[in-house]
């Protein structure tokens, strides 16, 4: 076949420009250690490397909102703690206080022990986080969420506590608003308070009750009332009886699906309440019981049930506080199981980027050494070719 | 004696000749376009006796050159082929290089966006996150925007590439022109005039690298050339002059006129049936990679401003109120026809995200109807409405208004998405103006006997005047509510939808008579980080195209779309340049010079031209033979 002189020159100009293009982009690849230089490269791998890298991105973003989740709630944990540690404390107090024998002024000591633990315990429920955030604030998580004016304390955060987002398609509470924590516990034994009338002169006292089905409890404010020592009745807040009978103490006295205990000697004309259980406040609970403590008019047996009282809304809230802390240690290990399954469907996601882009070396680097090869051979079969001439010959 | 010198010497001059043609090859061995040539040699006729026929010598009848017209034919398509992608590919390359980087893409922007809400939800009072939230909207805004004007230089350039690709096709055309009278003159003469020839095709060949050509040869030598779809560029001895002029819609666009043969200052505009060559892949590039990457990248900025704007307007910010919108973006472009002669006036709102499409549409004035017509994919679309102010056309997410008289024919170009990307920006300058608590918040008020509760109220008009009103929702019994006490009385369904004052909620469970539940606003919430998680999910919810695409599955296909482009025009421009390489070889190994062939023609000639010489000095010796005898006689 006939080859031109200008052919021969051209096309092995060509080849070698060809080899080292070829050539630059193995060693690109070397360099930058990556396969993709653009998505031209591979235009799917490229779009599934973006997906992939955003969601390795989002990810890393869900552990940080948990890890900073975590902190909080280690300190709302630690805040319920002190809290609980706070009620048992009274508890023991108002145990210790529900003794005929103390004198009023003991009992005033007491009392302003009780008034260390109040303080303890308004702290606890305004506890703040690495930020300066209010812990028990919920969404006003800026303001002082608790404020004590006297004996009382309200509460002035917010209703409901924001979420965060630990995963994909995980979003828990923040935290828990002081409203439930602290200022909703059942009063009583949850169904109903029990109490001695004022102006009560007989030494009975009356337990805090317990309901025997709670179907038939109508929530109303009844009145036991002893006509005489022995009888009583058990009248509505319309002043219709719905019970009487007679009483030998300790007599328990049944109506409406709940029962209860008087003992001692009533005198004529004593009465006992039995009201529907509202909310009390952890607050409230230890202020009445301070100012139980410090009225030096009561009776013991006044005492008596009011620390009975007491001591049940005491152990209500601790058992809501125990709840709530149940609450939170599920959240830390629901956060710490999203960090787990984060931390290995990132490792998964870097392992599936790093098969699209990463250069294999082995393969670039035998390609790159047969590349080299190649233009070496074009160059010096060129260089003795070119060289070849009829017109060397000719003398 | 006579005879033999003159045979000798009529080989002599006719081996020179042929000597000057291998020299004349061996000089061109490097000129482009050369095609080797060849002395034809043929025996001058006998002199006829009685005794026979006697040769007188040779003869050199003419100089041809080796060629083919078809492989030359091969050779410029695969030429007009590979300058196609090539100049395709090199801009398709720069948009997707831009596109490409996986750590400052608009995937990656996207994301640290979200990521970045997600921060400020932990703890929405921080002012340090919502700078952060702000400074990454303003890195995002800053990188579209980046994109888009890189996308209109990329444009620019391209406009400057076609008018030049278009001068250069004008003086090519002129040259081939001017070359083409000098042949036809010379082929009147006898012989072909190889070495013009030879340079018309050269000029033709460079031509095919900026258009497309075909070609037809008239039979006094002239070549005629055509282009787009049968165009007369050059004819005989004219050139018509081909011109970039502005697109009817678009000034800053060029189109491609040529003037029409014998008609005075009239001229077709050609674009669209231009192909190949360097000028047919610039304007593919354009229309294929160049405006369609922009209008996806619009309405990713749509989306994002839009999705952002309406939940800002959704939530309250901490001083309480509404938020303003996060983004501005470009607005619908509507661009009139410079050959309109009607007063019409149109204009475009875009007014749902997922119906809004990357397509451009020409909106064109039909006896009395407006007619809207999808320019990508070449269909008419349907639209609602009578165009007027108050019942505005409706179609493909867009309302659009038209006022004024059209002539018949005016038409005007709707680009929805274009210029949105060119137009992103971050409006809010503080952290306290990012809307991130619920606007409204439903509670049950705390006296209520029964178990009925109220689920989180959400808003579905943030227009509405009467939003952050306080609304009380009061049950007269267990089965009937009134909303403000003033209302009608409404039944109670568990769990359906109770609407007012634009806002939407739900109650369930069962209320007893006299509970009530009050929705209001939510401004003393200032920690409420709820909005921000309506944003976050509204930027990952498959908001566009029909809720069937996200935010990132656009921006991720944006880049593999672009990406499969510049790989496809990549590997066309590979494969249209072996097939050159290829055609190019056969033309040289037809029509180019081989030294050692002509070194071989050299000693050939050579050695007959001497032989000629010898037979002279024979001729010679018999004259001085015969003169000897003569005198010695």
């Amino acid at each position: 076949m006939r080859i031109s002189t200008i052919g021969f020159q051209t096309d092995a100009a060509q080849q070698m420009q060809s080899l080292e293009s070829d050539i630059n982009t193995t060693q690109q690849q070397l360099s930058t250690g990556n396969k993709l230089q653009s998505a031209a490269d591979d235009p799917a791998g490229m779009a599934q490397v973006n997906q992939l890298d955003a969601q390795i991105s989002a990810s890393q973003q869900y552990q940080s909102n948990g890890s900073v989740l975590n902190a909080n709630l280690q300190i709302e944990e630690q805040s319920l703690t002190d809290a609980t540690n706070v009620m048992q404390s009274a508890r023991d107090l108002a145990v210790q206080a529900n003794n005929p024998a103390l004198t009023s002024s003991q009992r005033q000591d007491i009392s302003t022990q009780l008034q260390q633990l109040l303080q303890q315990l308004v702290s606890s429920a305004n506890s703040t986080d690495s930020n300066g955030n209010y812990v028990f604030a919920g969404q006003t998580s800026g303001t002082q969420p608790f404020a004590q004016s006297g004996g009382s304390v309200a509460y002035n955060g917010s209703a409901s506590v924001n979420q965060v987002q630990i995963s994909s398609n995980q979003r828990i509470s923040s935290g828990d608003t002081g409203g439930s924590v602290f200022m909703n516990i059942p009063a009583g034994n949850g169904t109903f308070t029990t109490a001695v009338g004022a102006s009560n002169s007989g030494s009975a006292t009356i337990d805090t009750g317990t309901v025997v089905n709670s179907t038939q409890w109508v929530p109303d404010t009844y009145t036991i009332t002893f006509s005489d020592p022995t009888d009583y009745t058990v009248t509505n807040s319309a002043g219709t009886t719905v019970s009487s009978g007679t009483f030998t103490s300790p007599g328990t006295i049944a109506f409406n699906g709940i029962s209860t205990t008087v003992t001692g000697t009533p005198a004529t004309g004593d009465t006992f309440t039995v009201a529907a259980a509202g909310t009390a406040s952890a607050f409230s609970t230890l202020s009445n019981l301070i100012t139980t403590l410090n009225d030096p008019t009561l009776s013991s047996a006044q005492i008596a049930t009011q620390v009975g009282n007491t001591l049940q809304q005491i152990d209500g809230a601790i058992s809501n506080f125990g709840e709530v802390q149940a609450s939170v240690g599920a959240r830390i290990n629901a956060i710490t199981a999203a960090n787990t399954s984060a931390q290995s469907a990132q490792t998964n996601m870097t392992a599936s980027v790093s098969a699209i882009q990463n250069v294999d070396y082995a393969a670039a680097t035998t390609r790159l050494s047969t590349e080299e090869l190649a233009l070496q051979a074009a160059q010096e079969s060129y260089a003795s070719i070119a060289k070849l001439s009829l017109f060397n010959y000719i003398q | 004696m006579v005879d033999v010198l003159r045979t000798s010497v009529s080989g002599l001059l006719a081996f020179q000749k042929a000597l000057g043609v291998t020299s004349n090859n061996v000089a061109n061995v490097s000129t482009p376009g050369y095609s080797v040539e060849s002395a034809q040699f043929a025996p001058q006729p006998g002199e006829s006796t009685s005794i026979g026929n006697f040769g007188i010598g040779v003869l050199v009848t003419g100089v041809t050159r080796s060629y083919s017209e078809l492989l030359a034919g091969q050779m410029r398509s695969s030429q007009s082929s590979y300058s196609s992608f090539n100049a395709y590919a090199t801009t398709a390359a720069s948009v997707d290089n831009m596109l490409s980087d996986p750590s400052t893409g608009l995937t990656a922007q996207l994301q640290s966006f979200s990521n970045s809400l997600q921060t400020l939800a932990n703890s929405p009072t921080l002012a340090a996150s919502g700078t952060a939230v702000l400074s990454s909207a303003q890195t995002l805004a800053t990188s579209i925007q980046g994109y888009a004007s890189q996308l209109n230089s990329a444009e620019q350039n391209v406009e400057g590439q076609i008018s030049s690709n278009v001068q250069e096709i004008n003086t090519l055309a002129g040259n081939i022109a001017n070359v083409n009278t000098q042949i036809s003159e010379q082929t009147n003469l006898g012989q072909p005039p190889n070495s013009l020839l030879d340079q018309r095709d050269q000029l033709i060949n460079q031509l095919s690298q900026y258009v497309s050509v075909n070609t037809a040869t008239q039979s006094d030598g002239s070549l005629d050339v055509f282009i787009g779809n049968g165009q007369s560029l050059v004819s005989g001895g004219t050139a018509q002059t081909l011109s970039a002029i502005p697109d009817q819609y678009n000034p800053t666009q060029f189109d491609v006129s040529l003037a029409t043969a014998g008609t005075a200052a009239a001229t077709v505009n050609i674009t669209g049936a231009i192909t190949g060559g360097s000028l047919g892949g610039l304007l593919a590039v354009r229309s294929q990679v160049i405006d369609p990457t922009l209008n996806s990248l619009g309405q990713i900025s749509v989306g994002v401003a839009s999705i952002m704007n309406q939940q800002q307007a959704a939530g309250l910010t901490q001083t309480g109120a509404q938020g303003q919108p996060l983004f501005a973006v470009g607005a619908v472009q509507v661009s009139p026809s410079a050959n309109n002669t009607g007063a019409a006036q149109v204009t475009a709102m875009r007014t749902s995200l997922s119906a809004l499409t990357t397509d451009d549409y020409t909106l064109t004035s039909n006896a009395g109807n407006w007619q809207l017509y999808d320019q990508t994919t070449h269909q008419s679309i349907v639209m609602g409405g009578d165009g007027s102010a108050g019942n505005p056309f409706t179609a493909a997410g867009l309302s659009i208004v038209v006022s004024g008289t059209a002539n018949d024919g005016d038409s005007y170009l709707v680009q929805p998405t274009a210029t949105a990307a060119a137009g992103f920006n971050v409006l809010l300058t503080s952290p306290t103006q990012i809307a991130s608590g619920a606007a409204v918040q439903a509670a049950a008020a705390p006296g209520n006997t029964g178990s009925g509760t109220i689920a989180a109220a959400t808003v579905t008009d943030p227009t509405d005047p009467n939003l952050l009103t306080a609304t009380s929702i009061v049950f007269s019994s267990a089965t009937q509510y009134q909303i403000d006490g003033t209302g009608p009385t409404l039944t109670y369904t568990p769990g359906a939808a109770i609407t007012a004052d634009g806002w939407t909620t739900s109650i369930s469970g069962t209320p007893a008579a006299g509970d009530s539940f009050t929705v209001s606003s939510n401004a003393g919430n200032i920690g409420d980080n709820t909005n921000l998680f309506a944003m976050i999910d509204g930027l990952s919810a498959n908001a566009l195209n029909g809720g069937t695409v996200s935010l990132t599955g656009a921006s991720n296909s944006l880049v593999s779309q672009v990406g499969a482009q510049t790989q496809q025009a990549q590997a066309n421009s590979q494969a249209q340049q072996a097939v050159n390489t290829s055609a190019t070889d056969a033309v040289n190994n037809l029509s180019g010079v081989n030294l050692d062939e002509e070194a071989a023609n050299m000693l050939k000639f050579q050695q007959a031209y001497q032989a000629c010489a010898q037979m002279i000095q024979v001729s010679s010796q018999m004259f001085t033979t015969l003169i000897t005898a003569i005198a010695n006689g």
